[in-house]
């Protein structure tokens, strides 16, 4: 969920920004999508490590992201990004600029546009977007493993959790998780789907 | 912006001053226009410039570059590296696909610019008297994907009346609806320019619409400006002509409806100058416009007698033109009409000219027939 605005407004970038090294930045943005998570994690984990450019020998501090809940968080988010963004980008682009050109005449300043006129109109997609981006962390497994370990009570997702219980052959455990996993992902379709309803069918 | 609000235009500071050039794909669009008029037309084919002209107004074309006063107030000076954002210009833009929001109904849309119109210096129009001029009260809780061509017209002009617009710009106000609506809509423009008395640049490629709507007109072509004046005039000039007829110019005539005899109506233009009409849905007291084209008026030189023909307008000679049209030359005879001299072209041939030996300045008859007046716009 965390990385949804940053998401949208990598979208809303791709989407309506000409700029040089805009192919670059959206190649850039949708890499964790076609590397295997494992590699992901293992970049991550490179950057942040001790003597990493992100890491504390570097910054003079500890982002104190490898193996904790906080690492789990960003590897994460870093796999979701690309769904929300490319998504959200299809959002945004589906929004005629000419709706928000006439907005901007009839008085509205640029901020407010967006805010009444483009977000409501790309508000499907986006919703879609946020479902997505939901859906690639709950599952995430890989970047996650090697970020934040596996550390039961710390940084165990669901994901991690229903793979070590099945190891161990705690069936009831997992099938326990199971149904935890399966409640949540359906309350958060269904949830969206309510939503997107309620858009549509107002009079 | 105070600054802004002091500079003058010479001459031009209650008018439009434009000098702007624009990029486009296979040309510029190049126009320089001073006026004090405030009843605006740009005559054009497709693809002369006439929507990025208004778009340029209203500020959304990036790449415009030159000068954009409007009543002393500069929107764009790129020499000075001045270029006013969109939502300060106050205008009302209503584009030719209407281009509602879809996320709002009809009141949403009618109060989207509501916002502006209450810090705006001027008055903006109540949105009570909004809805009853255009006859919008109905459709108030309508969904925009619901409504017709018609409807979505009236409720984006209704849209930009109630964010308290100083400049509508139109942008061919009338195209895509068959005659009958065309002309309700041109009704309801014509009943906001005389309720709301707002300033109005039209955009049109149709004849017929630009001269009810206009009382200046530039005529872009290609780019450029290739006249300007009265449209009236501006239409009937030589090498004006040919293109106005393609896009179907009418002679227009406006008037008031004194009296109903057998079906038709008789509508005083003038005083002492009559005109025929089919008088179906008519009443005495309508204020009419009829459209009669050059081809559909017959010159004499003398009162005519034995002829079926209902419409006898009697009128002076002014000028014989020759011009070309796509079925070959004709002579365009314009004929001054009563005390305002209003200008009405017939488009004659030479041989008609050389046989009646017409000679601007003779007294002259135009011809008519009933059954070729077109009902354009009616007011009750």
């Amino acid at each position: 969920m965390l990385v949804f605005p940053p998401g949208c407004l990598l979208g809303w970038v791709l989407a309506r920004r000409e700029f040089r090294g805009r192919s670059l930045l959206d190649t850039f943005v949708s890499l964790p999508l076609v590397l295997p998570p494992t590699a992901v994690g293992y970049i991550l984990l490179r950057l942040f490590a001790l003597d990493g450019p992100l890491g504390p020998r570097v910054l003079g501090f500890d982002l104190d992201l490898l193996l904790t809940w906080r690492g789990a968080t960003l590897a994460s988010a870093v796999m979701a990004l690309p769904l929300v963004a490319q998504t959200a980008r299809v959002a945004f682009r589906e929004v005629d600029p000419r709706l928000e050109g006439i907005a901007r005449t009839l008085g509205l300043s640029p901020l407010r546009t967006f805010a009444t006129v483009t977000l409501p109109l790309a508000g499907r997609g986006l919703c879609a977007a946020a479902v997505l981006g939901f859906g690639r962390a709950l599952g995430e497994f890989g970047a996650t493993v090697i970020v934040a370990g596996n550390i039961p009570g710390r940084t165990q997702t669901l994901a991690l959790a229903i793979f070590s219980d099945i190891q161990a052959g705690r069936d009831a455990e997992a099938m326990r998780l199971l149904a935890l996993t399966v409640a949540l992902a359906f309350a958060v379709i269904y949830g969206a789907e309510i939503l997107l309803l309620r858009r549509r069918g107002r009079p | 912006m105070s600054a802004a609000g002091q500079e003058n235009g010479a001459g031009v500071s209650d008018g439009l001053q434009l000098d702007v050039s624009v990029p486009l794909d296979r040309f510029s669009l190049r126009v320089r226009w001073e006026t004090s008029e405030p009843s605006l037309g740009v005559f054009g084919p497709s693809g002369a410039g006439k929507t990025t002209l208004i778009e340029t107004i209203a500020g959304l074309r990036r790449g415009a570059t030159g000068l954009i006063r409007w009543r002393g107030r500069t929107w764009l000076d790129t020499a000075r590296g001045m270029r006013l954002p969109p939502e300060r210009r106050g205008v009302g833009y209503v584009p030719q696909d209407s281009l509602l929001f879809p996320h709002r109904d009809v009141t949403g849309n009618l109060l989207a610019g509501r916002r502006r119109a209450a810090g705006a210096g001027r008055p903006a129009p109540p949105v009570e008297r909004v809805l009853e001029v255009l006859e919008l009260a109905p459709l108030r809780r309508r969904d925009v994907g619901t409504l017709s061509g018609g409807e979505r017209k009236r409720v984006a002009l209704g849209r930009a009346l109630c964010s308290g617009a100083g400049l509508l710009l139109l942008d061919e106000p009338l195209a895509g609806l068959d005659l009958p609506l065309r002309r309700r809509i041109l009704s309801y423009l014509l009943r906001v320019r005389d309720e709301f008395a707002v300033p109005t640049l039209v955009v049109s490629h149709d004849a017929v619409e630009i001269r009810l709507l206009s009382r200046e007109l530039i005529v872009l072509s290609g780019g450029t400006l290739a006249a300007r004046g009265r449209p009236e005039e501006v239409l009937a000039r030589p090498e004006i002509f040919p293109l106005a007829r393609a896009e179907g110019f009418e002679n227009i005539l406006s008037g008031a409806v004194t009296a109903i005899a057998d079906g038709n109506a008789v509508v005083s233009i003038a005083p002492e100058l009559t005109l025929t009409v089919p008088g179906r849905g008519l009443a005495p007291g309508d204020r009419v416009s009829v459209g009669l084209r050059a081809e559909d008026l017959i010159l004499a030189v003398q009162p005519p007698a034995g002829l079926s023909a209902q419409i006898d307008l009697p009128g002076t000679l002014r000028e014989l033109r020759d011009a070309d049209s796509e079925e070959g030359p004709v002579v365009l005879a314009i004929v001054e009409l009563g005390l305002d001299r209003l200008p009405v072209v017939a488009a004659i041939t030479r041989q008609a000219v050389r046989r009646l030996d017409l000679r601007p300045g003779m007294a002259v008859h135009l011809i008519g027939k009933t059954q070729a007046c077109r009902l354009l716009a009616l007011s009750s």
